[in-house]
């Protein structure tokens, strides 16, 4: 399907897929308009890497905990990426590293690798919706997610800082395995980039990101300030990425299990 | 010799029982005397007083020259020993002792040597001439018979002083009749102080001596 | 009612001493019964709720046996489509090093994941249980303990905690403190979490679980589910709920859990007749007083009823109190009894709630209501016959008669005849049947035997005292009534002691004779001081590494799991069959012609001992099922051998089909035999040097620390036969002291006569303390006959269903020697208060006529 709109940003890989959804029955119009949104939004971010070093700050009702920060890498894009999270500060967590293997058509493999114990655990299906250590994501959050997935409606334009965003409903697909009943999903009308994601469990908002800090990087926007509201337990965490790079050189045993150690 | 002065006895209970009041009595050594008087007058309890079993309210005792007040338990028990035999009305045998076990039990408890239980107790047995029954029980025995055993066991260390407390009063005529007449020939053979304490008169009668007792007091005091 | 005022409150009020005296023996029987059953239940409990703390929502756990399963089988479970949620666990005791904290269990879990099925959740709330789970995870040293735990041992968050684990002892950091509640009250606090991958390491786990706990998608059925799995994993797999822990834990504890229920029963049967014996007073003694009722126009049923309704009266004050005391009781017994769920599960259950059921204590207040008045009936029924002419002659008092004597030896002897037959026969419900039948005859047989035991005593007695010992020996002949509820109390129990202590010390001679034969090795090397604890293990090629040491003969690897043989945990025990037939000496009980060492060598059979042959009710030649990860494994049983190595049994497998089927190399102990004329020492001191660096775990015992190690363990069996000698002095003392009360009451008279012809005090102390003593040698005589036969009873019952041990009868004399003393000073003991009563009555009072 074209995407109606110009190339604009891209959000950073690890939360945007989330997004990626629209439409649902009420009308075919609005179904199709709602994918073709998406699309051209996943369209538009796609890159054959992309790497940049995070900073990850959890503020709970008593502050902030500790600043931890990661290299992340990811080789492909969307349902066909793999990616490597690898935490390098404070020191306790250092070497700690997450390998994701994503899927178009279902949901990613996750393992980790702690150093320590020299040894990879595998993150089952039905743990992804556990807390991502202790930070408001939780694993599922951390897919890089197909627009297969999900089906979409729109339900609307609504401005999100200001901006024209695009209101997209998206549902997951019956093979897809979600915490998430439905998410919304803005859509800056400016630029194709998601602006907001609200996850609903039921009828109730769950977790709420917030993209900021929107920059062109080597032609892509994307925002570079994340912030995950957990609204159960009103706690944020703050993803800050830093030193963005989109299309460098990784190779492909980088992202095995073995090259984990 | 049995010295009774002001000896009283009182009952403390919900009412002040008054068994004996202000007794004095003297009686030798030797004496056979019978004591009398209705039932309920206190003549069970003097006799109680002078065994030991029992100890007065007020006054004293003294038995050959002993005085009974200020002994312990285990003092009174010795002076019984030494001094004094005991007949029941109602005999007191023990019931699985033969004859000869139960006129024997005094020296037992003595602790004398075996032999000499033997012999004293068959002596006994003889003097009250039972001889033949030597190893019935009490059961198989007839009442004048068991009283006889009673009367032989009191003699078993020729006690100086024997008490008998209606020694006839669980008997018929004539076997009483018999009884009295072989405490009077033992008093006669031994020589010992005899009390008997009755209310049959004619029981009474045949003693050198007839104390009357009524209401804890001595009202009368008749010597043949 | 009005009757019961009138006539049996004064009595009591009169005899007060002797009512509670009475009410004494339904208090003991009760306290007993509730003790041992609510302190059973207390712990049962605890472990129950500890189970279901750990399982937490979990619908179904899936285990392979002791030895755990590979990591894949997990991934496995997750696929099934039924299954919505499953989690892996490790469970592994460790010692704190912490003085009086015993054991701690560590529960490895995921944590990633797992709190979808625990309620320990780490961030519920406001304050998160770990302050960083990356942390957490990334150092291994991680661990939450309860806020029990941490304040019984004033621990915080970043304290140290050092446990004893599989390499060496090992300091963890405390990372998080669980809130009570939930899974805390697991062990009492006695608990804690740690990354299972951490866990793995620390406790030799390998890529192993110990569990699965899972939850079912919502709507499938847990039987679906089970089967949806079983079908799965197969036959090496249990998938069970957690519930079915705790029922594997009863019938683990099912010896204990018998010898409990003979001893409550045996309390309570020891409680009635000592109600018997005071009814049967308090009929003789108020003999007059029914005369004048019966005169006065009291029908018969009257009578029995104030009696049966004084019983019921005393059976319910005295079970109220039994209830109390058996609660106070059952404190004092739950150490013990948690301690032997330590040998089983590892760490001590603290059972510290000790609240009785409801349900029980109502049936104890109805047993002890019931059983005083069964004991009551008879005297009741006696009273109501009393004959109002008789009874008012005065002096005379009522004998057993002939004919009720001959009545009760016909019936005694037509039940003993029905035993025997019984026993012919033989059956497990024919054999009980039999001894049940045994004891009543023999408790029938009671009042005859004592009177003839009590005339065969009377010339000792009279010999060392001529009146006071004949005067003693005369009151037990003339109120055999008065005396036989003692006698029959002081036989039952001591019966009791000499049937337990027989059977206590043969196991242990049994136990002896297996460690002197089987027990051959210089030196043993293993993980922990205690042999049967297998959480340590070693890997098998260890033992090559000991072999090469200097002065080293031979190494045997054994590994031993406790594997489900028909429902029963037995010991499966995995060696390498050449090295057993030389150097095992087991004796062989029986075996295939074609040599059960070669067969099970090959890989063709098992050989199991003779316990598991008998418990299983399986002989040579019949197929043993054992489940394996590998899938079912059944081969036939080509030897039976002398083995006690467990109580449930046990079957030796060859190391070569265990490591094919169970897919595990390691070792829990290596037996190594010393060349001739090497110091043992000095082996072992070569194979610390060379071994501890790598495997800072290992322990080398002698064979005298494993020796004295089984020897105090099986101790433990002789400690209950102590508890009951126990029980024997108090019984012995609560009759003698009743019967004795009675006595000097029945004796006043006799006494009185004693003291005027001039019986000192100390003589009449004499003759009461003899016929305490009398008492007690009686019960001694017929306890020693009882005991004889008890013995030979428990011998079969401890054969048929308790351990498969079928053991030589040898009366314990050495035990019925100590009885003697024993006994008598409690006989001396009860005598002491009825003797000083005895010499203080009135003289004039005895000797005069009521």
């Amino acid at each position: 399907m074209n995407s109606r709109s110009s190339i604009v940003g891209r959000p950073p890989s690890i939360v945007r897929l989330i997004a990626l959804g629209l439409l649902l029955s009420s009308g075919v119009h609005a179904q199709s308009d709602a994918r073709q949104i998406v699309e051209e939004a996943q369209r538009r971010t796609n890159t054959k890497s992309q790497r940049y070093e995070g900073l990850l700050q959890v503020l709970d009702g008593k502050g902030k905990v500790a600043d931890k920060r990661w290299i992340f890498m990811r080789l492909g894009s969307h349902g066909n990426s793999k990616a490597v999270l690898r935490f390098v500060a404070p020191p306790e967590v250092k070497g700690v590293a997450l390998l994701i293997v994503n899927h178009p058509d279902r949901a990613s493999d996750q393992w980790m690798w702690t150093p320590a114990l020299q040894r990879e655990r595998r993150i089952a299906l039905q743990d992804r919706s556990t807390r991502f250590f202790g930070t408001d994501f939780s694993f599922e959050d951390l897919e890089e997610r197909d627009v297969e997935q999900y089906h979409y409606r729109l339900l609307g334009e609504e401005p999100i800082d200001g901006i024209v965003s695009w209101k997209i409903e998206s549902v997951p697909s019956e093979k897809k395995t979600s915490q998430y009943t439905q998410s919304i999903v803005w859509i800056r009308k400016d630029i194709y980039a998601i602006a907001q994601i609200e996850n609903y469990i039921k009828n109730d908002v769950v977790r709420r990101l917030k993209y900021s800090d929107v920059a062109q990087v080597q032609g892509i926007w994307t925002g570079r300030r994340l912030e995950m509201h957990d609204l159960r337990k009103n706690s944020r965490t703050i993803l800050t990425l830093d030193k963005l790079q989109y299309n460098v050189p990784l190779k492909e045993e980088d992202f095995t299990l073995q090259a984990l150690k | 010799m049995i010295l009774l002065e002001h000896v009283s006895k009182h009952f403390e209970g919900r009412r002040r029982v008054t068994a004996l009041n202000d007794i004095n009595l003297h009686i030798p050594r030797g004496e056979l005397v019978s004591i009398v008087g209705p039932s309920g007058s206190g003549k069970s309890t003097l006799l109680n007083l002078i065994g030991g079993l029992d100890r007065p309210t007020g006054g004293t005792i003294t038995l050959d020259g002993q005085r009974l007040d200020g002994l312990a338990d285990d003092g009174l028990t010795a002076v019984r020993r030494d001094k004094l035999g005991f007949i029941f009305q109602f005999f007191n045998l023990l019931p699985s002792l033969s004859c000869l076990e139960n006129v024997a039990l005094p020296l037992h408890l003595r602790g004398w040597p075996k032999k000499k239980i033997d012999d004293r107790a068959r002596e006994l047995v003889g003097l009250v001439k039972l001889t033949a029954r030597l190893d019935h029980l009490p059961d198989e025995l007839s009442g004048g018979e068991r009283q006889r055993v009673a009367i032989a066991r009191a003699l078993s260390i020729y006690p100086p002083i024997l008490l008998a407390d209606e020694p006839t009063g669980n008997l018929d005529t004539q076997t009483g009749i018999d009884i009295l007449r072989l405490i009077s020939d033992l008093h006669v053979t031994l020589g010992s102080t005899i009390l008997v304490v009755t209310h049959d008169m004619s029981v009474a009668s045949s003693c050198q001596r007839m104390i009357t007792i009524r209401d804890g007091k001595i009202v009368d005091d008749l010597r043949r | 009612m009005r009757l019961l005022r009138l006539i049996s409150w004064p009595y009591l009020k009169k005899h007060a001493v002797r009512s509670l005296l009475t009410v004494v023996g339904i208090v003991l029987g009760v306290a007993v019964f509730v003790a041992m059953h609510t302190a059973n239940q207390a712990v049962f409990f605890a472990f129950e709720r500890t189970v279901d703390k750990i399982a937490g929502a979990a619908q179904l756990q899936i285990t392979a046996g002791e030895g755990g399963f590979p990591e894949d089988v997990l991934e496995a479970v997750q696929n099934v489509p039924e299954v919505a949620v499953a989690v892996p666990v490790i469970e592994a005791p460790a010692a704190t090093r912490v003085a009086g904290q015993g054991n701690i269990l560590i529960l490895g879990v995921d944590m990633t994941g797992d709190r979808s099925l625990r309620d320990y959740d780490l961030e519920s709330g406001d304050a998160a249980v770990v302050d960083d789970p990356l942390v957490f995870l990334a150092q291994p040293d991680s661990i939450i303990i309860t806020k029990e735990f941490a304040g019984r041992n004033r621990l915080g968050v970043g304290d140290t905690l050092t446990l004893s684990t599989m390499v060496g002892d090992k300091a963890f950091t405390v990372r998080g403190i669980m809130r009570s509640g939930g899974l805390t009250s697991a062990f009492g606090g006695n608990l804690a979490v740690m990354d299972i991958y951490a866990a793995q390491q620390v406790f030799g786990r390998g890529r192993h679980f110990d569990r699965i706990d899972l939850k079912l998608k919502d709507g499938v059925p847990i039987d679906t589910g089970r089967a949806a799995l079983q079908k799965t994993l197969g036959v090496g797999y249990d998938v069970a709920q957690p519930s079915s822990r705790g029922q594997q834990l009863e019938s683990t504890l099912a010896v204990y859990a018998i010898s409990m229920n003979v001893s409550s029963v045996f309390a309570l049967f020891i409680g009635m007749f000592i109600i018997y014996n005071s009814f049967s007073i308090a009929v003789t003694q108020r003999r007059s007083e029914i005369g004048i009722l019966r005169a006065l126009g009291a029908p018969r049923h009257q009578i029995r009823n104030l009696f049966l309704i004084e019983s019921a009266v005393t059976g319910l004050i005295g079970s109220i109190a039994g209830i109390a005391l058996g609660i106070v009781g059952a404190r004092a017994m739950v150490g013990t009894i948690s301690g032997m769920l330590e040998g089983i599960y590892g760490v001590a259950e603290r059972a510290e709630e000790v609240s009785a059921d409801p349900r029980l204590l109502g049936g104890a207040l109805g047993i002890g209501v019931l059983t005083s008045m069964m004991a009551a009936w008879l005297p009741a029924r006696s009273a109501s016959r009393v004959d109002p002419v008789q009874a008012l002659q005065k002096g005379k008092s009522q004998v057993l008669t002939a004919g009720e004597n001959r009545a009760r030896r016909f019936t005694a002897a037509a039940l003993m005849a029905s035993a025997v037959v019984c026993l012919l026969i033989g059956r497990s419900i024919w054999f009980y049947a039999g001894y049940v039948l045994f004891v009543v005859a023999a408790l029938l047989l009671v009042p005859a035997m004592a009177l003839w035991f009590a005339r065969g005593l009377r010339p000792v007695l009279k010999w060392l005292r001529p009146v006071e010992g004949a005067l003693a020996a005369d009151s037990l002949i003339q109120s055999p009534r008065r005396t036989s509820g003692a006698v029959a109390a002081l036989m039952l129990s001591l019966g009791q002691v000499i049937g337990l202590g027989g059977v206590g010390r043969e196991s242990y001679n049994s136990i002896v004779d297996w460690l002197d034969t089987a027990l051959n090795p210089d030196l043993f090397v293993s993980g922990s001081q205690n042999l049967s604890d297998r959480t340590f293990r070693f890997p098998e090629s260890l033992g090559k590494d000991i072999l090469s040491i200097d002065g080293v003969d031979d190494v045997q690897s054994v590994r031993s799991l406790r594997t489900n043989v028909g429902g029963t945990p037995v010991l499966l025990i995995v060696i390498n069959m050449a090295g057993f037939e030389q150097r095992g000496h087991r004796t062989m009980v029986s075996q295939d012609p074609r040599g059960m060492y070669a067969l099970a060598k090959a890989g063709q059979g098992v050989i199991v001992s003779d316990n598991f042959a008998r418990l299983q009710r399986v002989a040579l030649g019949n197929r043993v099922d054992l489940a394996s990860p590998g899938g079912l494994l059944t081969l036939p049983i080509v030897g039976i051998v002398a083995d006690w190595s467990d109580q449930q049994g046990a079957v030796f497998l060859d190391r070569s089909v265990y490591e094919q089927y169970w897919n595990d190399q390691t070792a829990n102990v290596f037996r190594v035999y010393a060349k001739p004329g090497t110091d043992p020492q000095v082996v072992r001191q070569r194979i610390l040097d060379r071994m501890t660096p790598a495997q800072p775990r290992l322990l080398v015992l002698t064979n005298k620390e494993v020796r004295d190690w089984v020897l105090q363990l099986t101790g433990q069996w002789l400690q209950l036969t102590y508890s009951q000698v126990f029980i024997a002095v108090i019984v012995a003392i609560l009759g003698i002291v009743n019967t004795l009360t009675v006595s000097i009451i029945d004796r006043k008279r006799e006494l009185g006569v004693l003291r005027a012809v001039g019986g000192f005090r100390r003589q009449i102390r004499q003759t009461v303390w003899m016929e305490a003593v009398a008492i007690g040698m009686v019960g001694l005589a017929l306890g020693l006959l009882f005991g004889a036969a008890n013995l030979y009873f428990l011998l079969q019952i401890t054969g048929r269903d308790l351990s498969g041990m079928y053991l030589p009868y040898r009366f314990p004399f050495d035990l019925a020697l100590m009885l003697f003393p024993t006994i008598l000073a409690a006989a001396l003991f009860s005598a002491f208060w009825p003797a000083e009563s005895a010499v203080r009555t009135s003289l004039v009072e005895a000797l005069e006529y009521e």
